[in-house]
Parts: structure tokens; C-alpha cells; sequence
């Protein structure tokens, strides 16, 4: 019981601090909502998304998925930046000279970073709803759409938290969601992929954003499981063990070896 | 003093990272209800040492027990007796002083966490600000509230690494009266200091630490006999590396600390002759006992037990 304590009240603070700052709000909720207007009502008319006429609406239906997991890809540079001021501060020492479980002081970051993507994730859904999307999704397909986006936040944050153990700041702390949104960028998020050079193309169809994205569309867009699910599961529940033994290769060398 | 009745001691520890022995065959021990200073400048392991003895890091050899405990292999049971006040403060600067305590409160699991807060914030005189948001508060209060959090739930051991660096004097009497305070309600202080007079003011005990190796263990009076007789001077503004250039000519070994040249009092009258010609000497104090003249002589010790 004393466990659960510890660790709502150690996420609970992480929350707090996130949904407290400015800088986190604008850059993980508002950026993303503005390139979303951006990309719908600017751009959007002119990308032919479905091979039929482009229109903001038809390119709204086709990246809203996609801006979605943008938002957890941008959030994920704030986790790395919350797990490293705790350990530059000292405050993970603190902790750890506390009566806490050692894994509720990581796992706390893991559940609260989880929480906001989902959160920040949330709020552009409905502004794309607001905007005009609409799902032909039932309650499974949306309950399968949400379990894939907190699989996806589980394993962006695993990947976050080597790389901000490690980091000597928190600036660098965070550089590692760069390649992520970079990932984004060159893949089916924002536009399908035909349109693009042969090599980016053959990248893009392969690099393993691009069937997450198609697997989240499809599950969003029709309830029904895509052709790509399997392949998108394969790769976030693979990438979240690989993650999750760097993660702790990192705690063990900052904490458990020192 | 044996094992079973201190209560922290240390028996032959190392500590290495990489190639750089930061450690070397550390023992000591301390009785419960000990004001322990371990002495010395930046860099000699005073750090290093409290993170072994409070779980955050290993050693390489030797042995540990905090209270009976052994912290590599019962972590949490030493964990559950100590309380650390690390050179960092941990504060969250975006709350209030309550809620940084309340935040630990409820991490030790306290039976009844607004009682424990009351009480360790009127013992540290924070009521007047608890409710303020922390980016508010000045250094001395920022160090107040660091430390409480640290008191929360009555540590029978408390760690205190250089607590007084950066505190203005007034706050700095008032945390050495707290110290004493403390230790004379039981709980053990293991303190670390570079302040020689910090250590004279609090000690029961100190242990004078050089290169990851404890050189001398005594009282305060005890240290203080083992220095080397030194004065102390200062010369005008703009004139000490004069100073230094005309010691060095007449080969005349100084300790420098800030402004104030340290040295040997067998060889006043002739630094004194050497100098005020030249320059005007500002400060003068014979038989000066400084943390300079401690390590002076517990570096000549070292040399020698190392010879």
C-alpha cells in the first residue's frame, strides 16, 4: 500500500510539473495543434492523399493519426528533460537514499510520461474532431486505437530514459526525439509515401514508423485491425524490450554501480 | 568502541572509478549520539564516503555498517534509519515549502505527515514562509527547507554534506545550534565541512580526510595541537603577487587562501623582514591555527607514515 503511495505521489508530481509549464504546454500541446491548422488548411489542399481529388477535409481524415504520434514524439523530449533535472538536481539521489522501492523512482517517470503523452495526444484529437474528422471507429476500434498510442508512449519514454540518465544536460537529454520526429517526417504521417524520391521512398515504406502510423490510421479511420498491425505491434513491442534492457543498463550504470 | 554498538563504522573501505582510487583504506567509527565531522578540502572523498554510507554508491572493498546495517546488502533497513542532507539542494522550486514536505512525508509513509511537518518547520522557523512558493525564498531559507526535509521522520543517523557552504553567518549559527540541538536529542551527525571552524564549533569528534584517506582522528583540541605553530598576514590590495614573488625568492613556503599567506611561525621574523620593507602589510596574526595549518601538519604526518 505504502508502494502505491510512493509512486502516485511521484508521478503525481511529474504530472503537476508538466501540465505547470509553459514551455512544455506550448511546445507538446499548442505546436502540434498549430501545425496541424497549418498543415490542414494551408497545405492540405494541395496533398492528393487517397488518389482522389486533395481537399483540406480528405487530408485532414489522413493526418490527423499521424499528428497524433507527432505529440508523443515531442512529448518524449520532455521526459528525457524531467528524468534528467531530477538527477542533476540530486533529487534521484535523494530519492534513492529514501525507504522507496528503487523501482517506483523510475517507474513513477515511466507512468507519468505515459500519462501526458496520452493527455497532449488527446487534446489535438479533439481539436481534430472540432476541425471536422470523423471516425467510422466503434468503441473497440477506438479502445484498439488508444492501446496502440499508450504502446507507443510506453516505448518512446523507454527510449528517453537512457539517453537522459546519461546525458550530462538537459539540452542533450533530449536530442534523441529529434531522430523520432525526424522518423515522422519521412514516413506515411503527414503524406503518403508514393510521392516520394525512390530512396527516401524505399526508407520510408520500411522504417518502422510507417506502419505504426498506417495501423493507428486504420484502426482510427475504420475500427477494423489493418494489414499492418502485426508488423507495427512487432516493432513497439520489440523496440519497448530493447529499450527497456537499455534503460536499465543505464539506471545500473548511473545508480546501481556507482 | 566495537561494531555492534556504533553507530556507523567503516572498516577498510576503497573506493575506485575507473583507474582513480578515490578511497583508500577508510576506517572509522562513530558513537550514537555523535557530532562526527570528517575534515577536509575539495576533491579528498568526503563525498564519496557519504555516498557509501547512505546506499547511493558501493565500495570496492572493505566494510560498512550504519547502525548494524550493512548498506550494500540491507539497503532499505539503512535506508529506513538515515537521513541524508546532500551539498545540492532538491527542492522544488514551482511549489510551496509544505508541499516539498509534504512530498517526503508521504515517501516515508508518516502516520501522520501534517503533524511531523508542523513540528519540523516551527524547529527550523519556516512557518512564516511554508506556504510560499520556493522560487520566492532566499538562499538561507532554501537551505532551512532542504534540511527539514531531511529531519522529516526523526533519522536516528543524520548526513550532513558541507550543509554551512554558501549560508550567509546568521543562518550559519542557526543551523550549528540546530546541529547541536539534534545531537543532543540523540540522533548521530556525520557531517562533512572544509571549514576548520565549523568543525571546531560542532565536533565531538574530527577526521581530518586527505587524498581518500582519513590522516588524523581526534577532538577538536587534539587536532589543533597536532598543527604546525603558523601565522597569519595580509598585504595591501594589488600587492600579493609582490608578495609572492619576494617569499618564493627568499624560499619561504606559504600556504595561500584567498588574501591571507599562511607560514610557518618558525620563520615569522624573516618573512616579516622580507616583506614589510618592500610592501605594506595590512593583517598580521600570530599563532594563527587555520585549516591551513591543519594540513600542514597532517600532510607532514602523511609524508612521513608514507615514507
Amino acid at each position: 500500500m505504502l508502494t502505491l503511495k510512493q509512486l502516485a505521489a511521484l508521478t503525481g508530481r511529474i504530472i503537476r510539473q508538466n501540465f505547470t509549464n509553459g514551455d512544455t504546454l506550448v511546445t507538446v500541446i499548442a505546436m502540434p495543434v498549430f501545425m496541424l491548422l497549418f498543415f490542414v488548411y494551408v497545405l492540405g489542399g494541395s496533398i492528393v492523399t487517397a488518389g482522389g481529388a486533395a481537399g483540406a477535409t480528405q487530408y485532414l481524415d489522413y493526418a490527423l493519426p499521424g499528428f497524433v504520434l507527432l505529440t508523443m514524439a515531442m512529448g518524449s523530449a520532455y521526459t528525457a528533460l524531467r528524468i534528467n533535472n531530477d538527477q542533476t538536481s540530486g533529487f534521484l539521489s535523494r530519492l534513492h537514499a529514501l525507504p522507496i522501492p528503487r523501482w517506483v523512482i523510475l517507474g513513477a517517470h515511466l507512468l507519468a510520461s505515459v500519462v501526458f503523452m496520452v493527455a497532449a495526444a488527446a487534446a489535438v484529437l479533439l481539436v481534430g474532431c472540432l476541425m471536422g474528422y470523423r471516425s467510422e471507429a466503434g468503441l473497440g476500434g477506438w479502445l484498439a486505437f488508444a492501446g496502440l498510442a499508450v504502446l507507443f508512449a510506453l516505448t518512446i519514454t523507454l527510449l528517453a530514459i537512457p539517453f537522459s540518465l546519461k546525458a550530462s544536460n538537459y539540452a542533450s537529454a533530449g536530442g534523441f526525439s529529434y531522430v523520432l520526429l525526424m522518423l515522422l517526417f519521412v514516413s506515411s504521417a503527414l503524406m503518403p509515401t508514393r510521392g516520394m524520391a525512390g530512396p527516401v521512398r524505399a526508407f520510408a515504406t520500411h522504417q518502422p514508423m510507417t506502419p505504426i502510423v498506417n495501423a493507428a490510421r486504420g484502426l482510427l479511420a475504420a475500427g477494423t485491425a489493418p494489414q499492418t498491425l502485426p508488423v507495427a505491434l512487432a516493432w513497439l513491442i520489440g523496440g519497448a524490450v530493447v529499450f527497456a534492457a537499455l534503460a536499465y543498463w543505464a539506471y545500473w550504470q548511473v545508480f546501481v554501480k556507482r | 568502541m566495537t561494531e555492534e554498538v556504533a553507530a556507523i563504522a567503516v572498516n577498510g573501505v576503497q573506493k575506485r572509478y575507473g583507474k582513480l582510487t578515490v578511497l583508500r583504506d577508510v576506517t572509522l567509527e562513530v558513537a550514537p549520539g555523535e557530532i562526527f565531522t570528517l575534515l577536509g578540502a575539495n576533491g579528498a572523498g568526503k563525498s564519496t564516503l557519504i555516498k557509501l554510507l547512505t546506499t547511493l554508491a558501493q565500495p570496492d572493498g572493505g566494510s560498512i555498517r550504519v547502525q548494524g546495517c550493512d548498506p550494500v546488502t540491507q539497503g532499505g533497513r539503512v535506508r529506513r534509519v538515515i537521513g541524508l542532507n546532500a551539498q545540492a539542494e532538491t527542492l522544488d522550486d514551482t511549489v510551496s515549502g509544505r508541499a516539498n514536505l509534504r512530498l517526503v512525508a508521504t515517501l516515508l509513509g508518516l502516520a501522520d505527515p501534517q503533524q511531523a511537518i508542523a513540528a519540523v518547520a516551527k524547529r527550523l522557523d519556516l512557518d512564516a514562509f511554508l506556504d510560499r512558493r520556493v522560487a520566492t525564498y532566499s538562499g538561507g531559507m532554501r537551505r532551512r527547507l532542504d534540511l527539514a526535509m531531511s529531519l522529516l521522520g526523526n533519522p536516528a543517523v543524520l548526513f550532513l554534506d558541507e550543509p554551512t557552504t554558501g549560508v550567509d553567518p546568521q543562518n550559519r549559527l542557526a543551523l550549528w545550534a540546530l546541529i547541536r540541538e539534534l545531537r543532543d536529542g540523540g540522533t548521530t551527525i556525520f557531517l562533512t565541512t572544509q571549514y576548520l571552524d565549523e568543525a571546531d564549533a560542532l565536533a565531538d569528534r574530527i577526521a581530518f580526510m586527505r587524498e581518500g584517506r582519513i590522516v588524523k582522528v581526534g577532538t577538536p583540541a587534539q587536532i589543533k595541537q597536532a598543527a604546525v605553530p603558523t601565522f597569519a598576514l595580509t598585504v595591501a590590495a594589488g600587492q600579493a603577487e609582490a608578495a609572492k614573488a619576494a617569499l618564493a625568492e627568499h624560499q619561504l613556503p606559504y600556504q595561500l587562501a584567498g588574501d591571507v599567506f599562511t607560514l610557518a611561525a618558525a620563520v615569522a621574523p624573516q618573512a616579516l623582514a622580507v616583506l614589510a620593507p618592500r610592501l605594506v602589510v595590512t593583517g598580521y596574526v600570530p599563532n594563527a591555527v587555520t585549516l591551513e595549518s591543519v594540513y600542514l601538519a597532517v600532510t607532514k604526518e602523511a609524508k612521513h607514515a608514507h615514507a
